[in-house]
This record gives C-alpha cells, sequence and structure tokens, in this order.
C-alpha cells in the first residue's frame, strides 16, 4: 500500500479505502485535511518523508496470539501484544480506541489511529514500576500500531519503554496516546538505542496531562538511521510536564523531535530540554514548539536545545519556538551549537589524558545532565552503557560508571 | 646543577601579536624559581608555552626538557613526561566528575611511568588525606570539575591535582590570588611538602606573601616578553619598594 495515495481521498473515501470504523471518522476529516506528509509539509521540513510514503509498502500482518502474562514487562512484537506481564494494578488490553486528539498536528498520527482498528491499552489504577519493550522481527514490511496508557487519579508510575529487533527495512508507524489524570504521575523514560536496526521508526504520540499532574518524559535516541517522534503535549490547570530528549546521530542519519506543548491551564509549567550529539554526516532535528494559550495564566515554559557537532559534516536543525497569547508569564528559550570545547579538551590533557579520551570525557559529560534526569540508578548505567556502545561500537568497561561498588566508596566519602 | 628546564630565546606569538620576545630561562633542579613582572608582560604566555596550549604559537627558540627539545609535543605528552602548571584560571567542566577526572588522569601518568594503575579504593585513600591535608571540602569531590567552585576552591583543586600527579616540573600561575589568609597557608604548605630536592618549582606571582611561605632560591623579573632580571629573595623587597620601572628591557 502507498500512503500518499489518500491525498486524492475525502474523509469518507479515507475511512472506505483503510477499512476503518465510523467511530473514527474525526481522524479520517482530520487526515483530509492535514494530508499524508511530503517533502512541503511544515512538520517534515528536516526529514525524508518522501520514500516513505510513497513506496508500495506491504503491510505486517498483525499476528494474533495467546498472550502470555507473566514477569514486570509488557511485550509488543511487530505491533502485536505478546506478553500483557504480570503486574499489580496494571491491566492491559487489545481494544477499540477513539478518543483521539483532534487537535494533533500531524497527518500521520490520524494515518496511524486509522490503519489500526484496535489499540494496545495499559491502564494503571496502583503506583507501579514496569517496562514496555517493543520487538520488530519483520523486514521490510510497514508495522503500524497504537498503544495507550491510562493512569488514574491519584496514581504514580515509573514506564520505561525500550525497543529491540533486527527487522530490516521496515517502517514503524506507531506511537502513544497517554493520559495523566489528576493529580497522578507518570515518569516515561523511552530509550530508543538500537543502533544496529536499520528500520525508519515514526512515533507519532499525544499527551495530555490533567490538572494538578505531573509528565516526566526522559528520551535516548542513539541512532545510525532515520527516525523521528512528533507529539503534541496538553497541559491543564497546574499540570507540569518535564521533558528531557538526549539524541545521539551518526553516519547519515535523520533523527530527532518535532514536538508542540500546549499550555491550557493556568498555572501550568514546562521545561523542555534537548541535547543532540551529531557525529559523521548526521543531522539532528529539534522542531519543538511551546504555546501558551490565553487562558494560560501564570505560566512557566522554558525551552533549550544544545547541540555538540562532531564532524563538520554533521548538522543541527534547531528551532525552539515560543507562541504567547497572554502578559502574564514566564517563559524563556534558547539553542546553541557548537564544537567540544577547546578550552576543557586542553584542560584534561594538560593532565595527562590522551585527546580521545578528553574527548569522550567532555561528549558523556555533555550527556550526562540528561541521563542523571532518570533517577532510576540501574536504567541510568544502562543507558550511560548503550550510549557508549552507540558511540564506541563496543563496551568499554569503566569502574565508576558500572561497578556499583567503586559508586559506593566514591560516594562514601564523607 | 642540573637544569632540568631550559628554555632558550623563545619567541611566541598568540594571534599575531608577538608576546615572547626570546625570552631565556632555566630551571635548576629541587630549586624553586619565582617569576614577577607587570600584567600583560607575557607570565601566562611563558607558562601556557611550556605546557603546549594551543593559543600560543611558538616561533622560534627552544623550551628543553630533561634534555629533549619538546616544542612540537602534545600537552598530554608534555603533562606525562612531569610537567605540571596551575592555571591562572581553570575552566569548568560540568558533567564531568572531579574524582573520576582526576584517578584517570592519574592512572594515567602512572601507566606512563610503569607503575601499577590505582584500584578506585586505593586512589580514594591517597585523594581523601590530600584533600584533608589542603583543607578542603570534601564534598567538592564528587563535584564536577571547578564547575561552580569558589575561586580558592578552584585553586585549591589545583594544587589537589599536582600533589596526585607527583609532577616533575611544576609551574604555578598566580595561585595565591584570590586566596584568603587560610587557604594561602594550606596551598603553600602543600607545595612545601612536594619539595624535596629534585622537584623544580616555577611560581608566578604577583605578591611577595606566598614567597614568604615558599622562600624561592631565585627571582626573575619578566618583562615585555623578556627575563630581564634575575636575582635572589632580596629582589622581592626592591620590587615592593620600587615598582618594575627600575627594571630596563634589555
Ligand atoms: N587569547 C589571547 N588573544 C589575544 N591576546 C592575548 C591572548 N592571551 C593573551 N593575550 C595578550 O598577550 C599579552 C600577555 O598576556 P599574559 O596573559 O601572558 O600576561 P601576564 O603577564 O600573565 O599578565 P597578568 O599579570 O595580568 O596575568 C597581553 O597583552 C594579553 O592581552
Ligand atoms: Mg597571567
Amino acid at each position: 500500500m502507498k500512503l500518499d495515495i489518500l491525498n486524492t481521498l475525502d474523509s469518507n473515501g479515507i475511512l472506505k479505502e483503510l477499512g476503518a470504523s465510523s467511530s473514527k471518522s474525526v481522524a479520517a476529516s482530520a487526515l483530509a485535511k492535514l494530508k499524508v506528509p511530503n517533502k512541503k509539509t511544515e512538520k517534515y521540513r528536516y526529514f525524508d518523508i518522501e520514500p516513505l510514503v510513497s513506496k508500495d509498502w506491504k503491510l505486517c500482518e498483525v499476528k494474533e496470539q495467546n498472550v502470555e502474562a507473566s514477569g514486570k514487562k509488557i511485550v509488543i512484537e511487530d505491533g502485536a501484544l505478546l506478553n500483557s506481564g504480570d503486574i499489580d494494578g496494571v491491566s492491559v488490553e487489545v481494544a477499540e480506541f477513539s478518543d483521539i486528539d483532534a487537535e494533533h498536528f500531524d497527518g500521520l498520527y490520524f494515518l496511524s489511529h486509522l490503519m489500526a482498528p484496535k489499540a494496545i491499552v495499559i491502564r494503571c489504577s496502583k503506583d507501579s514500576s514496569f517496562e514496555i519493550e517493543h520487538n520488530y522481527t519483520s523486514s521490510e514490511c510497514l508495522i503500524n500500531y497504537r498503544v495507550v496508557i491510562l493512569v488514574d487519579a491519584n496514581i504514580h508510575c515509573q514506564i520505561s519503554d525500550s525497543f529491540k529487533g533486527e527487522a530490516k527495512k521496515s517502517f514503524i508507524l506507531s506511537g502513544y496516546d497517554i493520559f495523566v489524570s489528576r493529580d497522578a504521575s507518570l515518569k516515561f523514560i523511552k530509550t530508543h538505542t538500537l543502533n544496529s536496526a536499520n528500520y525508519t521508526p515514526i512515533f507519532t504520540s499525544r499527551y495530555k496531562v490533567d490538572s494538578s499532574a505531573n509528565l516526566k518524559i526522559s528520551s535516548f535516541d542513539f541512532s545510525f538511521d532515520n527516525g523521528l517522534n512528533l507529539f503534541r503535549v496538553e497541559l491543564k490547570e497546574n499540570a507540569n510536564l518535564d521533558a528531557s530528549h538526549l539524541l545521539y546521530a551518526t553516519d547519515s542519519a535523520k533523527y530527532g523531535i518535532v514536538s508542540e506543548i500546549v499550555h491550557e491551564g493556568k498555572s501550568s509549567t514546562s521545561s523542555q530540554i534537548a541535547k543532540s550529539i551529531l557525529d559523521k554526516k548526521a543531522r539532528g532535528i529539534f522542531d519543538a514548539l511551546i504555546r501558551v494559550q490565553n487562558s494560560a495564566k501564570w505560566t512557566k515554559a522554558h525551552q533549550n536545545s544544545k547541540s555538540v557537532l562532531l564532524n563538520s559534516g554533521a548538522y543541527m536543525a534547531s528551532k525552539p519556538q515560543l507562541e504567547i497569547y497572554i502578559d502574564d508569564l514566564e517563559a524563556s528559550h534558547g539553542s546553541t551549537t557548537g564544537q567540544l570545547d577547546n578550552k576543557q579538551l586542553f584542560y584534561l590533557q594538560s593532565r595527562g589524558i590522551a585527546k580521545d579520551d578528553a574527548r569522550k570525557m567532555l561528549i558523556l559529560a555533555f550527556a550526562h545532565e540528561i541521563i542523571a534526569t532518570v533517577d532510576d540508578e540501574y536504567l541510568a548505567n544502562k543507558i550511560y552503557a548503550d550510549f557508549e556502545t552507540a558511540y564506541y561500537g563496543k563496551y568499554e568497561l569503566d569502574c565508576m560508571k558500572t561497578c556499583d561498588s567503586c559508586e559506593e566508596s566514591i560516594l562514601g566519602i564523607e | 646543577m642540573s637544569k632540568v628546564l631550559e628554555i632558550k630565546d623563545l619567541k611566541a606569538k598568540i594571534g599575531n601579536k608577538d608576546i615572547l620576545k626570546g625570552l631565556n630561562l632555566d630551571l635548576e633542579e629541587g630549586k624553586v624559581h619565582a617569576i614577577m613582572g607587570p600584567n600583560g608582560a607575557g607570565k601566562s604566555t611563558l607558562s601556557k608555552a611550556i605546557v603546549g596550549h594551543y593559543d600560543v604559537e611558538v616561533t622560534d627558540g627552544e623550551i628543553i626538557y630533561k634534555g629533549k627539545n619538546i616544542v612540537d609535543e602534545e600537552p598530554e605528552e608534555r603533562a606525562l613526561d612531569g610537567i605540571f602548571l596551575s592555571f591562572q584560571n581553570p575552566v569548568e567542566i560540568p558533567g564531568v566528575n572531579n574524582a573520576y577526572f582526576l584517578r584517570t588522569a592519574v592512572n594515567a601518568r602512572r601507566k606512563h611511568l610503569g607503575k601499577p594503575e590505582l584500584n578506585a579504593a586505593e586512589f580514594l585513600r591517597a585523594m581523601k588525606a590530600d584533600v584533608a591535608e589542603l583543607g578542603m571540602k570534601p564534598e567538592l569531590i564528587n563535584r564536577s570539575l571547578n564547575e561552580g567552585f569558589s575561586g580558592g576552591e578552584k585553586k585549591r583543586n589545583e594544587i589537589l591535582q599536582m600533589m596526585m600527579l607527583e609532577p616533575d616540573v611544576v609551574i604555578l600561575d598566580e595561585i595565591d590570588s584570590g586566596l584568603d589568609i587560610d587557604a594561602l597557608r594550606a596551598v603553600s604548605e602543600g607545595i612545601n611538602k612536594m619539595k624535596d630536592g629534585k622537584r623544580s618549582f616555577l611560581v608566578i606571582t604577583h605578591y611577595s606573601r606566598i614567597l614568604d611561605y615558599i622562600e624561592p632560591d631565585y627571582i626573575h623579573v619578566l618583562k615585555d616578553g623578556q627575563i630581564v632580571h634575575t636575582g635572589g629573595s632580596e629582589l622581592v623587597e626592591q620590587l615592593e619598594k620600587e615598582g618594575y620601572s627600575s627594571f630596563e628591557e634589555k
């Protein structure tokens, strides 16, 4: 199937063509209006979307299978639920889902909903911490699926989301619809650190953060290949968002983030930090808008993007943007792109540290600020290790970072 | 007396400005040399030339260290061979843990000398002792390198590195500026303890105070890119009284 042929159809035609239920007519009219993106689409201006939407894809069949229910991990393979886990207070079902974000900016968000007859719906009704693993095995096909996460009122959850698999030349079209209810909190740690993969992921998501709820997103993307994360966040009264993104891209990868954070409720706060490390001919993308609506008095919104280019062929497309419709707020944004700091490099060398090791230290230090947002130590160490693997293509045993007893003795100094 | 460092007719530029204009200086093994001179004379430039800073382009002359001209050596090679510079303004490196950095440096040097590397516990024991001796706040070693350190804390951290790295030639660029009385005493004691009859010191300063503590063997006056006068510690008094104008350029 070619995705861009949908651009010739009206909303009814789209529903029919995709065999989608009429409960999704909102998505169909949004797609008819926004269109399947092409190279002229604003939100895809730094990314090569054309080859993906014009290719005649074989659709990956979502296999009906017996769902296991064991362990603390929810496993999704090629878009199908494989293991719903056995996690106290967390229910998982495959169900129709139509509460989509009609205001979303991305045509592919709607398309992906229209193509997925059902979604994997995860509901947290007790405080919990668990993993979701996405596994991709099918090559040369389009894998489309949707995942929904509902965090009930007053509930506090941590979810670690990871990806693995050896699918070659596949196009993963997916994303989350996440609802953090009143007074609830979600720590969402997304580690897409699978550098050996050569499939292209496009994750197009929405996050709805209800009154006085908290959402913390830490995302880690280490990639040799193209990929894009698009998301829209709605913040209600007193809601808070903390988003930190670390990108390492190399070879000729075009990778990054396109986001819209919308302050709807008063006294809502958001902070978004992106750090990008780009090597060889990679292009990093941070195309991020914060919109403060006139209903959102006393908002605080801060946004920052910092990038390091390790090679003269690397490039960063950084576009932090603020769109403000009120006076009464506190907001800032900024963006810097540069090389490693010569003064810092020299300082380390002047203490006898070889130039390559000094560079490595500085790159890890740059990444550190984002990795440190993960307060789960085990996970943070794993991300460090993944980062080194991506950067070096191999594990380097680094006692200070991975050996617990050393860590303790360092911290043991009073 | 054997010379550990011989600087011969050194000329150096920063950008396209000539700063060092044929400078000659010998450091003797086991001795303390002090350099004094007006602002902008080229004192920091000299120290940077010795350690191979990228700002400084040596256009002529030689820096002979342990019998070898090191002008074309990489900064890390010079450091591994035992040259240490305490910077006038140490740079802050957010995200690099101070202890982790120092252990990496110490082990690089030990490896270079053919000594076994220190494991984390051995290193920490050694560092703790030096930290205590310098009266440094212990939490500083677990912070990011120099990040948010006060001026005095940065200087103590430089001395800590010197103590741990055990260099053969120590260059101290205004180690005393910005130190309170207690810090000055602690830092001076740290330096004095490092005197072992072999290690040489080059102390760049504007003040006699630190020289009272560390008792230099020689005082050199650096003016407009040259050493214009060399004498003993009696020179300090003369400089304090008369300033630099009585020392004419060569
Ligand atoms: N990066 C640089 N770019 C341009 N000029 C420089 C640079 N660094 C030093 N200089 C110039 O070189 C000259 C010598 O500077 P240097 O720092 O060596 O002086 P100094 O003797 O250490 O002075 P002070 O006592 O003030 O520390 C000064 O005129 C200074 O402005
Ligand atoms: Mg100076």
